[in-house]
């Protein structure tokens, strides 16, 4: 009797080990693995043990296509014109329970609203698309290391990888302008590394007993939902400095007034002011280089500059401190940074010949 | 030795019971879809496992019956759950659970699971990984019965 209870135990055992041997990824059960279930029957019968009895079933777990395309972050990336380089941030993430492949296109939307509710009002060019090297440069931002791809290759499933679409911005474009960029990824078999796997088909027709394929993401912007197709928007907005110029002049003094009532007379001080404004709402302006030529009829007045100084309302403040320089007849200094909505002056002395 | 191997690749054989002079156990499962008909009605359908893909919810239905000539007593059904099956329920069959790979039993709310700081917090169906029901009285010769449980695809 000792003996058949422990030849049963030992059946139960094996049943159970091959059971729990069935690998379980945490995105799903691998596409293709089979799914026994068994259970058993422990009975008497006159007070006596039987032989254990049992039952399985089996079926097969079927590919379930998802993917999902999202833009990294929720802004816009403000670009200067001119620029080389932009980047926009993506994120692919393979839901599926298979490692796949990814071919992958990034458009541009022509007019329209793009991601960030702007209108779409330019192109980008040079337009390409970069995977992220997870492991050396820097992670999670476009590097030399990244890898310019046409298709993301053997996407492990539920881990997701940073796409960067890089594109250049022409020049001579005015703050607000926008471009829309949209990234989509289509599913492709995976498997062979380094190479782009063909095309996935959803299972047409009846179900079979083995592995199937069905297709289960949604849509995006720009493909239909169950098409095993996933696509995300997103925006380049210009944000650049828009710069005026104004200049004004007044009489100091004069050798008979003084400082009252200074007249335009032969020795007479003029103050000039160069002002520079920058428009509300773009970026700051960096190394404003200023240059002004005094007029043959005037003499400047050495060590008059003043730089970066201000204006209240539309009037020249003439403060401001040391810098600039005067090379005959020129008088030029640079201002480090203006930035949006500010005004900054520079200001010098003359008399009159 | 030999004969308990066999045994146990038997046990792993799809779909089919042992030769059962005792005891007939089927063990079958279905995947519980919710199809809206054109009437807007929610239904639920219980299919074949043909296109099964992971969060598929699963039905697990075992029926037994004593074909034998005698009473059964002591009479003990055990379910490991299969490694990719995550436990849902057992409808009101009301099983004896393990949360600790078959060492012990108890109902589920009574279970607990001991966390890797030494505390320890009530057991969750997910964490189920065997369940068995106990019968208290004899099954009767040709008596017959259906235990069920629920399960979703990891």
């Amino acid at each position: 009797m000792t003996s058949k209870l422990t030849y049963m135990g030992s059946i139960g055992l094996a049943a159970i080990t091959c059971v729990a041997a069935t690998p379980a990824l945490a995105a799903g059960t691998t596409a293709g693995s089979s799914i026994t279930n068994t259970a058993t029957v422990d009975f008497q019968v006159g007070g006596v043990n039987q032989t254990q009895q049992s039952a399985s079933d089996s079926f097969v777990v079927d590919r379930k296509i998802d993917l999902t395309v999202e833009e990294d972050g929720t802004a816009t990336t403000e670009v200067v014109p001119g620029q080389s380089n932009a980047v926009t941030t993506f994120l692919l993430t393979n839901n599926s329970n298979e490692v796949l492949d990814f071919a992958l296109a990034a458009t541009q939307i022509t007019g329209g609203t793009a991601k960030h509710l702007g209108t779409d009002s330019f192109n980008a060019t040079n337009v390409r698309i970069y995977r992220d090297n997870a492991v050396t440069g820097t992670v999670g931002s476009f590097d030399p290391g990244d890898a310019l791809v046409t298709y993301a290759d053997e996407v492990p499933v539920d881990t997701p990888v940073r796409l960067f679409v890089v594109a250049d911005i022409p020049g001579g474009l005015a703050t607000g302008a926008v471009a829309g960029i949209q990234l989509r990824a289509t599913a492709r078999e995976g498997g062979t590394a380094s190479s782009q796997g063909a095309a996935v088909s959803q299972t047409s027709g009846a179900n079979t007993a083995g592995k199937d394929t069905v297709f289960a993401d949604i849509a995006g912007v720009n493909d239909g939902a169950r098409d095993a197709a996933h696509s995300a928007a997103d925006d380049y907005t210009v944000k650049t400095a828009t710069l005026t110029v104004t200049k004004t002049s007044r009489v100091v003094d004069d050798p008979l007034n003084g400082a009252s009532n200074p007249k335009l007379i032969p020795g007479a001080t003029v103050e000039y002011c160069i002002a520079i404004a920058n428009a509300a709402g773009g970026a700051a302006a960096t190394s404003v280089a200023i240059s002004d030529s005094v007029p043959g009829q005037l003499t400047f007045v050495a060590g008059s500059i003043k730089l970066n100084g201000t204006v209240t309302g539309s009037t020249c403040n003439a403060d401001g401190g040391t810098g600039g320089s005067y090379a005959a007849p020129v008088v030029s200094g640079t201002i480090a940074t203006i930035a949006a909505g500010q005004t900054r002056t520079l200001v010098f002395q003359t008399k009159v010949n | 030795m030999r004969s308990a191997l066999l045994l146990a690749f038997a046990a792993l054989l799809p779909g089919q019971a042992l030769a059962a002079d005792q005891i007939a156990l089927d063990n079958s499962v279905f995947v519980e879809r919710v199809k809206t008909d054109a009437a807007g009605k929610q239904r639920i359908l219980l299919e074949e496992p043909k296109v099964v893909v992971p969060g598929d919810k699963l039905v697990f239905v075992l029926n037994y019956r004593n074909a034998g000539a005698r009473a059964a007593d002591r009479f003990v059904i055990t379910n490991p759950l299969p490694a990719a099956v995550r436990f849902a329920d057992a409808g009101d069959t009301q099983p004896l659970v393990s949360v600790d790979g078959g060492h012990a039993w108890g109902r589920l709310a009574n279970l607990t699971i001991t966390l890797a700081d030494g505390t320890r917090r009530a057991a969750q169906p997910a964490d189920v990984t065997h369940i068995r029901w106990a019968f208290q009285k004899p099954i009767p010769a040709g008596a017959s019965g259906k235990l069920m449980f629920r399960g979703i695809v990891k």
